[in-house]
């Protein structure tokens, strides 16, 4: 039998399978669509159609150091991950290992660095940075 | 590892070490000509650390990274882009508004993605170098934050980017469940001594194929091009058409190559009709297009396609002549494009994208040097001879003729009669004398890098049309270590 | 001095170049030095040449400047060839085309396009000089067709009024047709004979062919083909009227003297094929008799000036063709020689009257010029009467000849000239007695300078003397076999001298005397249709409108939109819409791009696993 046989002979429960859904699918939606009452009142486009009237616009601006803070972590703890993976096979991996991990803290430290001078690490609004200042003038 | 494998990777150190170094410069003095300066110090470097890597070579670095002759050509290729858009990259952004030195540093760590993308011979080393590229593109087609433009792009380009990564995996995770291994050379081997076609690995490849299908935005993975292409600014551009898409289609080869899935024939229609979609496809939709750069995205659709013909060509003819095809195009198309997005970029000014064509309008009479070029860069991208498009084409012709691909030729030929059409037409709006459009203000002689860029462009432009056997017998040479 | 042969060709040539790329920044003095001055120095070389060559015992002399074009077993040098026939085509066309370049500086100076004129003159001349010198058919024919290029730009350089533009097309279009057939003849001979050199041509063709096979006819009649249509004879005569749309000068030099005059040199250069040819060479002799009768008539009752030189010039050019049809090489040759004198000079002095009068054509609005312009007067008669063929003069000599050779070949032949002369009497001296005779209705504003005046003194002694001038041709020509009939007292030649004497009496009745009036007797109906019959040149003209021009007009509206056009457009439309069509699969939003990725992973998979 070859490879195409096999295929078409796998392939029809799996096209039966396919049919099959499409077609519970199309019957749900499309009943639905046929059958069902249609409402052109004003309040039929709210989101809660018995609900409070919602108010003011759904995008909030959240501070975006929420979100530093959260890629912070997530890239520090996953340093650590890497450390940690070493320092089970510390004796394994040798000198070779160890020069590697100093290589590696290395760069960790020179982005820590990059960060504190670029002020990402300074928590403060801009707001506060600017009363700090004219505080300290 | 050794000291001799330490060398073989030296390029590579040589340009993460460049990154870092420019992360630090950043931290102790923001100043973008130093940045700059740091990082094509870097990329120079690295350049002579391919001197040093080369006596090494063929070396396999670990599992993950092979370092032969062509590897080391491909690099040496994307660092000279990479330096070329470096130039761009300072004449576009330093009279711009904002911190603009963090676009340099991504830029190096796109470039190292790009360089493990095209030494790797294991999926590891393929997807990391892949990601390191693209989610550096992300943050540099988005650059200009302020713009509504750059983050449509840049959003766009990083969920579609996504998707395409999840195919990847998918596709590897295939492969892998099958044969077991994740290098490239394990892959071929399983695959050699498989009785019949393994039905599952054939699709792992597939959607592999479909995911890089996205990067070299082959039709119908192509739709985010124009978008990221126009929102993207011009240099960035320029990038992303070189490097990030020439990185990706070596490393396509190497891995048909290394892992012989010429042998899948069901591939080969697959990659046939991809072809076809995408030459007949970009060139069709480049058609009426009235913005340059979205001109120049379909068209680069297009010319992947051209590329892939050449590619599906090996499944009948000798890899060596099917590399030297491919190679010989890649070079030639990196070095158009460069030049053509290098216009566009020394055109923009801070306030506008030169994308519309009107800004073209009477270019010969404003900047006769600067029309010249560009119209020496459509000339080579519709494969006029004297230039190096010329060459490329009439490989792309020969490999296509020696694997008796008709069809695809004929759907070359029909593409580039459709390419001369808006190519040409760009010429003509350019030469066309609008008195009106004169703006002596706008005449900037601020980008001297971009002119000198430009200029040494146009001239390995012709030089590679007028006498392409120098590049040719390097292209041979390092073709042949390709296993 | 042989050795400069290359040199005369190519100073004309020297001088083109200068005018056209520098003639915008050079005076009109140096522009008139250079013009002029690059002819009298390839004259002057031509005249050294001459010398030498009349000294050398007239031995053919082969001048190969260089390599032209190699192709498989076609190889074209520049090579330039010197035997009597040619040598007497670089006389005139050096000799009369300088002395009408200095008559040019002075007929021109007014005139904005000096610099252009002379630039097209210079490059007329180079290539006439190229044509006459050519000693390979495809050189020659460069050397026509630059003839031919040279002459639609003078036709038309006055390009302001569109008239003379037609004019430039209608020449350049008719010409053309008779080109073709020359052309076609070359491939024949080449495809062949194997050479384009001439002279191995012919004796290869003398030695191949047989008399009257039907190669020799094809060829030759090919070749006669494009000598009528240069040298404007029917049925391909219509343009050379209109050419005169251009410059008096132009006329004189290209539609008089030299170019017009390609066919014959070309018929008398190949001869020995048209002696192979012998139906051809009598298709040339009735041609010539033909054309000589026809345009002659015309020139009866022209009222334009130049128009009816022009006529006049078709019609000698086709005693020309007819002394080549009956065997008289020489006679055509030394009919050419002459009519470039007598025509040049008339067209000179015609050109003085027409500046003088603003630039009026019409004969009849002039009058009792006689005494205004004395210089003018003379060389008008001393042309008309060499046209003519007034005894003594040049052109009774070459004209003379040739009538006793058609007598020799065929006395109908004879007759039909005879009659020619008859008219060519009359309308000469039409001509002369209208124009300078009677009132003078029209005061003279400028008379002509000294640049103008003396050309026309040197041709008109040319024209006069001209006819001593023993041409040695008969070192390319087979001598005439002489039939014992000595023409010198017997009845022939005293008609054939009797009838432009006739003919002046005639005109001498009509519009000297007034006798007889021309106006009375073309009232009349017949009359009167056979006069707006000749006027318009026999109707030719209307006759290729209705045959050809007016079909090719309908054939073309009819395929306005080119049918196999369609097939583009059709593309070019097929194309657009996909565009669109693909366009709109760019629709900007994400989730669609994404959804059309998967689509797209589903649809290749699906390719994958099925094929």
């Amino acid at each position: 039998m070859n490879t195409e046989a096999i295929l078409a002979a796998n392939l029809l429960p799996l096209i039966i399978y396919f049919g099959a859904i499409l077609f519970i699918t199309a019957v749900m939606l499309g009943g639905a669509y046929f059958l069902g009452q249609r409402h052109r009142a004003k309040a039929a486009d709210e989101p809660f159609e018995s609900g409070v009237v919602s108010t003011g616009d759904v995008h909030i601006r959240f501070s975006v150091h929420f979100y530093l803070l959260a890629i912070f972590f997530v890239i520090f703890d996953m340093e650590t991950v890497f450390l940690f993976a070493w320092s089970v096979a510390l004796k394994e991996s040798g000198w070779f290992g160890f020069i590697e991990a100093l290589i590696f803290i290395g760069i960790l430290i020179a982005t820590l660095i990059y960060l504190g001078a670029i002020g990402a690490l300074d928590w403060r609004t801009r707001r506060q940075r600017i009363d700090t200042s004219q505080n300290s003038r | 590892m050794n000291a001799d494998q330490l060398a073989a990777l030296a390029p590579i150190i040589t340009i993460t070490g460049a990154a870092i170094a420019v992360m630090l410069a950043i931290a102790i003095r923001r100043n973008f000509l130093l940045a700059s300066g740091v990082a094509a110090g870097g990329i120079l470097l690295s350049m002579l650390a391919l001197g040093l890597a080369w006596p090494q070579s063929p070396a396999q670095v670990t599992l993950l990274m092979l370092l032969d002759d062509y590897a080391l050509f491909t690099m040496a290729l994307l660092l000279v882009t990479g330096l070329a858009v470096l130039g761009f990259c300072y004449d576009y952004f330093k009279d711009r508004e904002g911190e603009n030195e963090e676009l340099i540093l991504l830029l190096l760590t796109a470039l190292l993605g790009a360089t493990v993308l095209v030494a790797s011979s294991h999926f590891a080393a393929f997807f990391l170098g892949l990601e390191t590229l693209s989610i550096s593109l992300f943050a540099l087609a988005g650059y200009p934050i302020n713009r509504a433009r750059p983050l449509e792009a840049a959003i766009k380009y990083l969920i579609l980017s996504g998707v395409s990564s999840a195919f990847l995996l998918m596709g590897m995770a295939l492969i892998y469940a099958q044969s077991g291994e994740l290098g490239f050379s394990g892959i071929g081997h399983f695959i050699a001594n498989q009785p019949v076609m393994n039905t599952v690995v054939l699709g792992g490849v597939i959607l592999i194929v479909a995911g890089l299908g996205f990067k070299l935005s082959l039709v119908p993975f192509h739709l985010w091009t124009p978008d990221v292409y126009e929102g993207a600014p011009a240099p960035i551009t320029a990038f992303i058409a070189t490097v990030s898409k020439g990185a990706v289609f070596i490393l396509l080869l190497r891995f048909f190559i290394s892992t012989d899935s010429y042998g899948y024939n069901p591939l080969l229609s697959v990659f046939s009709v991809i072809a076809m979609l995408s030459i007949l496809g970009g060139n069709v939709l480049a058609l009426l297009q009235t913005n340059v750069k979205r001109m120049l995205a379909y068209s680069s659709i297009a010319h992947m396609g051209y590329l892939l013909v050449a590619f599906i060509a090996g499944g009948s003819i000798a890899p060596g002549l099917v590399i030297e095809a491919v190679t010989f195009y890649i070079v030639a198309y990196f070095i158009t494009t460069t030049g053509a997005f290098g216009v566009v970029s020394v055109l923009s000014t801070p306030q506008t994208e030169a994308g519309d064509i009107g800004f073209y309008r009477g270019l010969f009479w404003r900047r006769p040097l600067l029309a010249g070029t560009f119209t020496l860069m459509l000339l080579s991208l519709a494969g006029i001879p004297v230039t190096a498009g010329f060459i490329g084409k009439f490989y792309i012709f020969t490999s296509g003729a020696d694997g008796r691909l008709w069809g695809l030729l004929a759907a070359v030929i029909a593409g580039s009669g459709l390419g001369l059409y808006y190519y040409i037409k760009i010429v003509v709006v350019m030469s066309m004398n609008e008195e009106a459009t004169v703006r002596k203000a706008e005449e900037s002689s601020g980008a001297r890098i971009s002119s000198a860029t430009l200029a040494v462009l146009s001239l390995l432009l012709i030089w590679f049309g007028l006498f392409p056997d120098h590049l040719v017998s390097i292209i041979q040479s390092v073709s042949n270590t390709v296993r | 001095m042989l050795g400069l042969l290359g040199w005369v060709p190519l100073i004309p040539l020297m001088g083109f170049l200068i005018l056209v790329m520098a003639g915008d920044q050079l005076s009109r003095l140096i522009i008139s030095w250079v013009g002029a001055g690059s002819v009298a120095v390839s004259a002057l070389l031509a005249t050294l040449i001459g010398f030498e060559f009349l000294d050398g015992d007239m031995q053919p002399y082969r001048h190969i400047v260089g390599s032209w074009m190699t192709i498989d077993d076609l190889s074209v040098p520049f090579g330039f060839y010197l035997d009597a026939l040619s040598m007497t085509m670089l006389f005139v066309v050096t000799g009369v085309g300088f002395l009408i370049h200095v008559y040019s500086a002075g007929f021109m100076e007014d005139d904005p396009g000096y610099a252009r004129f002379f630039a097209y003159m210079n490059l007329f001349v180079s290539a006439m000089l190229v044509l006459v010198l050519a000693d390979n058919l495809v050189l020659l024919y460069l050397g026509w067709e630059g003839v031919g290029l040279g002459s639609y730009l003078l036709i038309g350089f006055w390009y302001d009024e569109p008239n003379n533009g037609y004019a430039a097309r209608k020449a350049f279009v008719m010409t053309r047709i008779g080109d073709t057939a020359m052309a076609l003849g070359l491939f024949l001979l080449f495809t062949q004979l194997h050479t384009l050199d001439i002279q191995s041509l012919l004796s290869l063709a003398s030695s191949q062919w047989a008399p009257g096979a039907v190669l020799p006819v094809a060829s030759a009649a090919l070749l006669l083909g494009g000598a009528v249509g240069k040298s404007a004879q029917l049925p391909l005569q219509t343009w050379l009227p209109d050419a005169m749309a251009g410059p008096t000068p132009v006329s004189a030099l290209i539609h008089a003297a030299t170019m017009v005059t390609a066919g014959v040199y070309l018929i008398a250069r190949t001869h020995p094929l048209f002696l192979l040819a012998p139906t051809v060479q009598l298709a040339v002799a009735v041609i010539g008799a033909l054309t000589l009768l026809v345009a002659g008539c015309s020139a009866l009752v022209q009222t334009d000036i130049k128009r009816i030189l022009a006529y006049s010039t078709i019609s000698q050019i086709g005693y020309m063709f007819l002394a080549l049809g009956v065997g008289a090489w020489s006679a055509a040759i030394f009919h050419l020689l002459t009519h470039a004198f007598f025509k040049a000079l008339l067209f000179l002095a015609a050109g003085s009257v027409i500046s003088c009068f603003h630039h009026e054509h019409n004969i009849f609005k002039m009058g009792g010029l006689r005494k205004a312009m004395p210089l003018t007067f003379w060389s008008f008669m001393i042309g008309s009467a060499a046209l003519a063929a007034l005894p003594l003069t040049s052109g009774y000599y070459s004209k003379h000849e040739i009538l006793l050779a058609a007598f020799d070949a065929s006395p109908v032949l004879w007759a039909v000239g005879l009659l020619g002369a008859l008219i060519t009497g009359i309308y000469s001296f039409r001509l002369i007695f209208v124009v300078f005779f009677g009132a003078q209705s029209q005061t003279v504003e400028k008379k002509p300078g000294w640049l103008m005046s003396v050309p026309l003194l040197l041709l008109a002694g040319l024209a006069l003397f001209g006819g001593m001038l023993q041409i040695p041709l008969n070192s390319v020509f087979p001598v005439l076999i002489d039939q014992g009939n000595d023409h010198t007292f017997n009845l022939v030649s005293v008609i054939t001298v009797a009838s432009p004497i006739i003919g002046l009496l005639i005109a001498v009745l009509f519009y000297l005397t007034g006798t007889f009036s021309a106006q009375r007797l073309s009232d009349g109906g017949l009359a009167g249709t056979l006069r707006q019959f000749f006027l318009s040149g026999w109707g030719m003209d209307a006759l290729y409108e209705t045959l050809l021009v007016r079909p090719f007009i309908t054939l073309s509206t009819m395929n306005k939109n080119d049918v196999v056009d369609g097939l583009y457009v059709g593309v070019a439309w097929l194309v657009r819409g996909l565009h669109r069509m693909a366009s709109a699969t760019q629709t900007g939003r994400v989730r669609w791009y994404g959804a059309s990725m998967v689509f797209g992973a589903v649809f290749i998979i699906a390719i994958g696993l099925l094929s």
